[in-house]
Parts: C-alpha cells; structure tokens; sequence
C-alpha cells in the first residue's frame, strides 16, 4: 500500500500499523512452522511404517526385497467379509458406547445441578489411572465363566448354562466402549463447561421439555465437537488390536486387527503386513478428515462462547436430580465400582480365584507389603511420573497452536490436523522399531534414555491433545478474536491473552489425559527403555508374566491411588485458573 | 531319540558323587569354582568393567538375586539389565546391530534365539561351566546352551476335575466333555502349540498324528494371546477346567500357595530357556564370565531357589519331582535345532485347524 506509506503519520499510529504487520496474516508463517515441527515428529516414523509395508521380512528380521504381498494379503484374508463386518461393528457400536456413556455424563456434570459431580470425576481418573491389562482382565474375570455372574447364575437359576460369554463380539464393545467412556466424558466436559446456556434457556422458557431442549439445543450446538470426537474414537476402535486380542480371540471373534496381532506376535516378527493396513488406514483417515473439514467450515455457527455477557448457568433438572444422579452412580458401577472390587480382589488373593465367601479367610495384604517394601518401584516411579509428565506438557504446548490453526481453517491448518491425526493408525510396535532405528542413528545419545521414551509417547499422544484443543477452540466464537485483533493485539497476544484462558478447560483436561495414559502405557517402555530408564509399566509386565498377578493387582491399585492423588490435586488448581475465567 | 529319563539317569550316576562333594563343602564352593575357569576371563572381563544383559527372565524372581550373588563374587563388573519379552529383545537386539551399535551383551528365553541366529547375529562360546550338560541341552558349535529347561504339559484345575475324569493320555483329550472347556497359548514356541503339534506327529506318526489333531482341533481349544503363565491363571480361577502347554514348575509354585492345580504327566515335552552371546558386543569377555557363572552349580541353585528347573543335570530342582529323572517320567527333548527345522510347518498347521 504504497498511499499509506506515504502518508506523515504521528508515532502511535506508526506503531500500531508496525504491529498489525507483525500480526500474522490469516496465511501467517506461524502454521507452517508449527507444521513443520509436527512434521519432524511424525514423518520419520512414517517413512519406516511406509516402507515396512513395502518390504519383505526376511527370517533375520533384516529387510528384505521390495513386496506389495503386505497389501494382496490384506484383501486375500480369509472370512474377509466377516472380518470386515466384525470390525466395523465392533468400532461403531463401541465408540456408541462411549459416547452415550460419557457424553450424558459430562453434560450432566458440567450443564446441570446434578449431585455427586465429584464421583463422575473421580471414576474418570481412577479409571484412566488404572493400568490397562488390569482393566481388561478385571472385565474378563467378571464376566468370564468363573466370574462372579455366571458364578451366581449357576447357583441359583441353572447349572448347566454359562449365562454371559465376554468372549464374544457383545463383550469387545462393552469392554473397548467402557474403556474410552472417560475420554469422551474428559472431552465433551470441556466442550460443555464452555458453552453457553441462554440457549438452553431460552427453548425451556419456550416451553420446551429437558429432552426436547438437550435434543433440539444441547446436542446440536455441541455437534461439531461430537462428530469430531465420534470419529476419532472409531478410528482409534477400528484400529484397536488389544480387546479383539484378548477378549475376541479366545472366543474366535475375528476382526481385520486380529490377524494383524497374529503377525505381529509371529516367529520373526511380521511388521509388514501391520504396516500396510496402517496405511491403509492412514488413507481412510485423511479421507475422513477431508469430509470432516468440510462440514466444520461452518463450524462458528455452533460456537457458544461468544462476544456477549457470556456466563453459563447449570441447567436446572428440578425432580429429575435423582433419575440422573442415578445415572452417574450407575456409571461409578460399571466403569470403575465393579473392575476396580476385582482388581482388589486378586490383590488380597495369593492366586486368582472366584469370588467366594469361602475364599475371603486367605485374603491377606501380601502383596501390597511386597511391592511397598521393595525400594525398586520408587526409582521407576519417578521415571515414569517425570516422562509422563514432560509429555503431557509438550504435547499440549504443541497442540494448543496446531488446535487454534487448524479450527480457525488458517494457512496450514487443514495440514497440521493431518500430520498430527496420523501416528493415531500407527501400530505401537511400528512405532517403536522406528524410533529404535532412528535413536541409534542419532547423533545424540537418547537410545535408551527417558528421551526417547518421551518422544514416543509425544508422537504416539499427540493426536489425543489435538483433539482436546481443536475441540475447546471450536466453542470460541471467533469474534471474540477478530476484537482482539482490532484493539491492536497480535496473534500471539489474542491466543496468550483471549484463546488460552478460554481454552483452560480443554488444555487441562488434555494434559490430564495424556499424562494418566502415559504413566500406564506398556507397549512402548517394553521395547525403548534402557537399563537406567525403566517405568513402572515394564515392572508390571514383569510381574505379569511371572504369573504374579496379585502382586501386579496390588502395584496397579497403589499406582491408581497415587495418579489419583496427583491428578486431583492438579485438577483443583486447573478449575479454579477456569473458574476465573468462566465462573464457577 | 533318547528320553530325558534315560539320558538324565545316565549322567548323574557320575554327578552324584561329585554333588555330595559340593554339599560337603559347602561354602567353599563360593571361594573355589568347582569347575575350571581360565583366569584370563576374569582379568579381561574386570577390565570390561560392566556387561548388559538382555533378558526375558523375571526381575524379582531371577535377575536381580543372579546379579547380586555375581557382583559379590566378581566385584567391579557391573551387570546392567534390561527386561523385555522375547520379542521386544529380538527386535531392538536386531535393530542395534543394523545399526552397527549393539549394546546388549548377551540374551536369554526361549525363542529369541531363532531370529537371532537366522539373522547371523549370534556368537559361538561353549562354557566350561556346561561341559556336564548333557548334549541335546547345548549346540555343539557354541550357538546357545540351556540355562533352565521348561516342561510343557496339561494341567487340571482340581476343583473341577474330579480325578477319575482326569485325562490319562493324549486321546483322552477327545472326550466330548472338554469340548469348549481347553485353552492354551498362542505363543509360536516349541512349548507353545507347533510344539505340541509336532510332538504328535513325532510320536504318533504322520498319519495317525495328523488324524488325532483333526479330531482335536473340533474341541475348539481357545487360544489366549499370552504366556503360559496367564493361561495357567486361568485354569487355576477356573475359566478352562483344562488348559495344555503349561510349564510344570509354575503349577507346583502355584498349587503350594493353595491353588487347586495339578500338572499332568501327559505326553510332556522339555523345551530350554537358552542363553546366547551377540557378535561385536562391547563386553564380550564380561558376558561370557556372566553366562560361566548362570550355569555353574552355584549359578543354577539360584535358579532352583527361585523356583525354576536348572538345566545342570548336578543341581536337582526345588520340587525334585519336576525333572523327569527324579519325577520317573518320559519327556520328549525338543531342541531348538530340531524345532527350528520344522517349526514352519508345525505353525502352519497350528493356523489352519486350531486358528
């Protein structure tokens, strides 16, 4: 605009033009640098799931020839049909679960009078607290022949029938849907906490029913970030291979990830052919995010955070308090109440057992004295706590930036959601053979070091935080930004300033729930760590594997109870930083 | 092929003197090796310092108290550890050394072995300390040698078994009473199904064994990804009143807590827990002092101690019982050589009528 530079300005004016062209543009450098870092993190290992999938294994587990048998298999299984069938079913139906589960529960909680608020918190971070083969093997243990239910059933309805088999497609999605029940309920919390009620409002005084208003309003004004939140859980579903292993297997309940486990766990171990459905899936990924992307550039329509007197009021339920208080006790039951009285169960018991009066006089706490009394826990402990941690901060620093960038459909945006969303198909052992690779050509010493545990599970939970803030950033109407922006603030200011304490909820709840499923994370520290960088997680598969599943149950349980601690704690202080932004 | 029975009998006749001996002796055997080791071993391993050890053994159980006793016999070499299943150990082995950086030392466990070794990545040593062993439980080039063997066999839970319904022999398993109600691991190991499968075949014969697992295969036996431990828990809470392919001394371990199971002599194989040494380590010396100390007598009665089978023919289990010798049964020896000679076709029908 050379009319402008003309012109004799006085200094303040000058100033202000010098800062708005700092100001980002909408195609500001910023995406492209974010992008760019997101790159560096994500490609290397793509590049080795890539080519595994091109190649051959040869006996030596070396590299073999150039092969597409890796992608001929994938469409020449057997029962393929039914695999695919199994698979899309278990994956919808599951993510159904989660959804219903914890979306009800967090609107309850966050837009609501409800009582017992506290405990649907507290189920969520116990639960993600807890280490995941203990969960899937309390669930298994309940339901399974020798389980209490049957157990009961036999005693007193018939004999000879075996009520409830988990090991059947009904139990994979009730098992997989409890287990990502408190990541919904984390993530929609947050979406609700922020949205605004005038709308609920206006349709009750309408004369709208509670049901018609969180039908016709609610649910719609939140849809966005639902539909967000329902695809990402069903890719994470339809790519699962730990519940079709462990509770389908037995039970001969084939899903496209069962003969994918099977190669993986062969003798040497087949990569290829996991990589090429990865890739696959990787392709079907971007293709949803395309059409996802699409249907969010009307996104702002749906934002209740707006420019105006902007303070959410709990919605009040009147005599449906009990019916839904009912609802989170009911929720308590199922996903923590229950798997957690098996887990201590096995912890009292010396080997596992039914659930029996006759067997309570050899409950004994054993176990719990052994793992305290063993200083060996208390070093991994802290390795575990320092890598968890360190990740959880990074990757909500980094995802922060890419949320913003890629809900607000800026310059790189739409390529940071893909790079980012990517290492969410990756096989952990994929993952973790290329970053072996990469760490022993590194120039820096990280090869089995914490470092390079952290870099895994910053690649590996990178997607779970995008999902955290590209959710939260939705909510904020973009006009409060555009203000900023005409007051003079950069976009650092507006994001520093305006976005950041707006997004508190979301960012908290996302450190939350990387941290707790980083401290528990097996696959990884199995295959990274070194003789000095050992996490709790390698000793409970230790025990595990030595049969020591009291002792696991115990280490699990007091592992729980400490996450539990320090994830409270750190939620209190996070609420009150939001309570002074949206009210309590 | 000769029966561990025959072969253990054979050999202990000229242990048994030689053990009593040890007993005798007591805490010199701490002071003076009972076998020759050469002293320059020693001297380079000291000036090692340190060695890495990559294990799929039990770190309360095994590793640490086998770490302890070597560190205050050899003080000044260090051993590091890094536990991890099979798998995980094979691979990172197999990525440093494409790396041309390898930092573990030497590997232990059942299977990883074989990729190991068809890879080229294994080193030849013979251990003095193994020089008793008998042959089947060492490769005769240096490849590995057995530190524990492992008998896999059925196991009943008691509570539900009554013991006149206790399976006697293979074709007992046919019985329309297990259909549905046996489980066994999924692990591709020769204590594992392609085990099992080729000890049928091996026993019965081609055609009768093929016929047997056919039958077999119809009873439905669940496969659970896990250890043969895990599924031994399962037979001990009850979820399969019979499971096959468990290790004999996890039963006894757990049946001396209470746990209402027992193991059955039934068509049991002995398959080995080997210890292996990588090419290019970077303490070759420290490593092989390492695996001279795990298998002489005082190396293995740790591991009779922790509750394993040592695979010295001079150093007799916790539970003596559980060594075919002592326990008067016949176990088929499988030895990595023969497994991995027929391990492709066993697997493949393993997938094809038990998957």
């Amino acid at each position: 605009m050379p009319e402008v530079a003309r012109l004799p300005l006085p200094m303040p004016q000058a100033r202000r033009t010098w800062s708005r062209a700092l100001r980002l543009p909408p195609g500001g450098i910023a995406g492209y640098v974010l992008a760019a870092i997101i790159a560096l993190l994500v490609l290397p290992p793509l590049f080795v799931l890539v080519r595994t999938s091109l190649t051959e294994v040869t006996a030596g587990m070396g590299q073999g020839a150039f092969t597409l048998q890796n992608y001929v298999l994938l469409v020449t299984s057997r029962n393929l049909g039914t695999m695919v069938f199994n698979s899309v079913a278990f994956a919808a139906c599951a993510t159904i679960v989660s959804l219903l589960f914890g979306g009800l529960l967090a609107w309850l909680v966050e837009r609501t009078d409800v009582p017992l608020k506290g405990l649907a918190y507290l189920t969520t971070i116990i639960s993600l607290g807890t280490p995941y083969i203990l969960y899937v093997s309390a669930w298994l243990f309940l339901f399974g022949r020798a389980g209490p239910f049957n157990d009961l059933y036999r005693m007193y309805v018939d004999p000879s029938v075996t009520l409830i088999n988990v090991n059947s497609l009904g139990g994979m999605i009730a098992i997989e849907g409890f287990l990502w029940s408190p990541l919904v309920f984390l993530m929609l919390s947050s979406a609700f906490r922020a949205a605004n009620a005038e709308m609920e409002e206006a349709a009750r005084v309408a004369g709208a029913s509670i049901l018609e208003t969180v039908w016709k309003v609610s649910l719609r004004l939140a849809m966005p970030a639902i539909l967000a939140l329902a695809l990402f859980v069903f890719i994470r579903n339809l790519e699962a291979f730990e519940v079709p292993a462990l509770v389908g297997m037995p039970g001969r309940v084939d899903v496209l990830t069962t003969e994918i486990y099977r190669s993986v766990k062969s003798m040497p171990p087949q990569l290829g052919y996991a990589s090429a459905f990865s890739v696959v899936m990787l392709a079907l990924v971007a293709v949803l995010l395309f059409f996802y992307g699409r249907l969010s550039k009307r996104a702002e329509r749906f934002a209740s955070i707006t420019g105006k007197g902007y303070r959410p009021r709990p919605f009040r339920l009147g005599r449906a308090r009990i019916p839904a208080a009912c609802i989170i006790v009911f929720n308590f039951v199922v996903v923590l109440g229950l798997p957690l009285a098996a887990v201590v169960w096995m912890a009292l018991m010396p080997f596992v057992r039914p659930m029996r009066w006759a067997a309570l006089p050899f409950a004994s706490l054993k176990n719990f004295t052994s793992v305290v009394s063993s200083p060996y826990y208390f070093g991994l402990g802290v390795n575990t706590l320092l890598v968890a941690a360190g990740t959880a901060t990074a990757a909500m620093l980094l995802t922060v930036g890419g949320g913003w960038i890629a809900a607000r459909r800026r310059a790189g945006g739409t390529l940071i959601d893909q790079l980012v969303t990517m290492p969410l198909v990756f096989p952990g052992l994929v993952l973790g053979v290329a970053l072996l690779e990469i760490a022993l050509q590194l120039p820096i010493p990280i090869y089995g070091t914490l470092w390079l545990i952290g870099l895994a599970f910053l690649i590996r939970y990178m997607p779970y935080g995008m999902r955290y803030t590209y959710t939260g950033v939705l909510q904020i109407h973009p006009e409060l930004e555009q203000a900023a922006g005409v007051a003079g603030a950069t976009t650092f200011e507006t994001l520093r300033r305006i976005v950041g304490p707006l997004l508190w909820p979301a960012i908290a709840s996302g450190w939350l729930f990387i941290f707790l499923i980083a401290a528990k994370e097996m696959s990884l520290p199995l295959l990274l760590a070194g003789p000095n960088s050992q996490t709790v997680a390698v000793a409970m598969f230790d025990l595990w594997s030595n049969g020591q599943g009291g002792e696991v149950s115990a280490l699990g349980l007091l592992w729980a109870a400490l996450m539990t601690i320090f994830a409270s704690a750190l939620y209190v202080i996070l609420r009150r930083q939001s309570a002074a932004t949206f009210g309590d | 092929m000769m029966t561990m029975s025959d072969r253990m009998k054979q050999l202990m006749r000229g242990r048994r003197a030689a053990l009593a001996e040890l007993v005798v002796a007591g805490t010199l055997a701490v002071t003076q090796p009972a076998w020759a080791l050469d002293p320059k071993l020693v001297d380079s391993a000291r000036k090692e310092g340190e060695v890495t050890w990559y294990t799929t053994l039990v770190v309360g159980q095994i590793v640490r108290p086998m770490i302890a006793a070597f560190e205050a016999k050899y003080p000044g070499i260090k051993v590091n550890y890094v536990p991890a299943p099979w798998q995980e150990t094979a691979l990172r082995l197999s990525n440093e050394a494409r790396a041309g950086s390898v930092k573990g030392d030497l590997f232990d466990g059942g299977i990883t072995f074989y990729p190991l070794n068809q890879a080229g990545l294994v080193d030849r040593f013979m251990p003095d300390a193994a020089k008793d062993f008998p042959p089947e439980f060492k490769d005769p080039t240096g490849l590995w040698t057995a530190n524990i063997i492992q008998i896999a066999t059925p196991s009943i839970n008691t509570d539900q078994v009554p013991g006149k319904d206790t399976p006697q022999s293979l074709e007992d398993l046919l019985d329309p009473r297990w259909a549905g109600k046996m489980a066994w691991t999924d692990s591709p190991s020769a204590s594992g199904p392609p085990g099992f499968i080729g000890n049928v075949l091996m026993s019965m014969g081609t055609g009768k064994g093929m016929a047997f697992l056919e039958r077999l295969a119809k009873q439905r036996i669940a496969n659970i990804p896990a250890i043969q431990r895990v599924v031994l828990d399962q037979n001990i809470s009850g979820q399969y009143p019979l499971v096959l392919c468990i290790y004999n001394y996890h039963a006894v371990i757990s049946a001396a807590q209470g746990a209402p199971v027992k193991w059955l002599k039934l068509s049991p194989i002995l398959t080995f827990g080997t210890f292996g040494l990588m090419k290019n380590s970077p303490h070759p010396n420290a490593a092989r002092l390492f695996v001279e100390f795990n298998l002489s007598d005082e190396g293995q009665r740790i591991y009779a101690k922790a509750g394993y089978i040592p695979a010295s023919p001079g150093v007799p289990a916790t539970e003596a019982d559980l060594k075919p010798d002592a326990g008067h049964y016949k176990a088929r020896i499988m030895s990595p050589v023969e497994f991995q000679e027929h391990e492709a076709e066993w697997t493949l029908i393993y997938k094809r009528l038990f998957q």
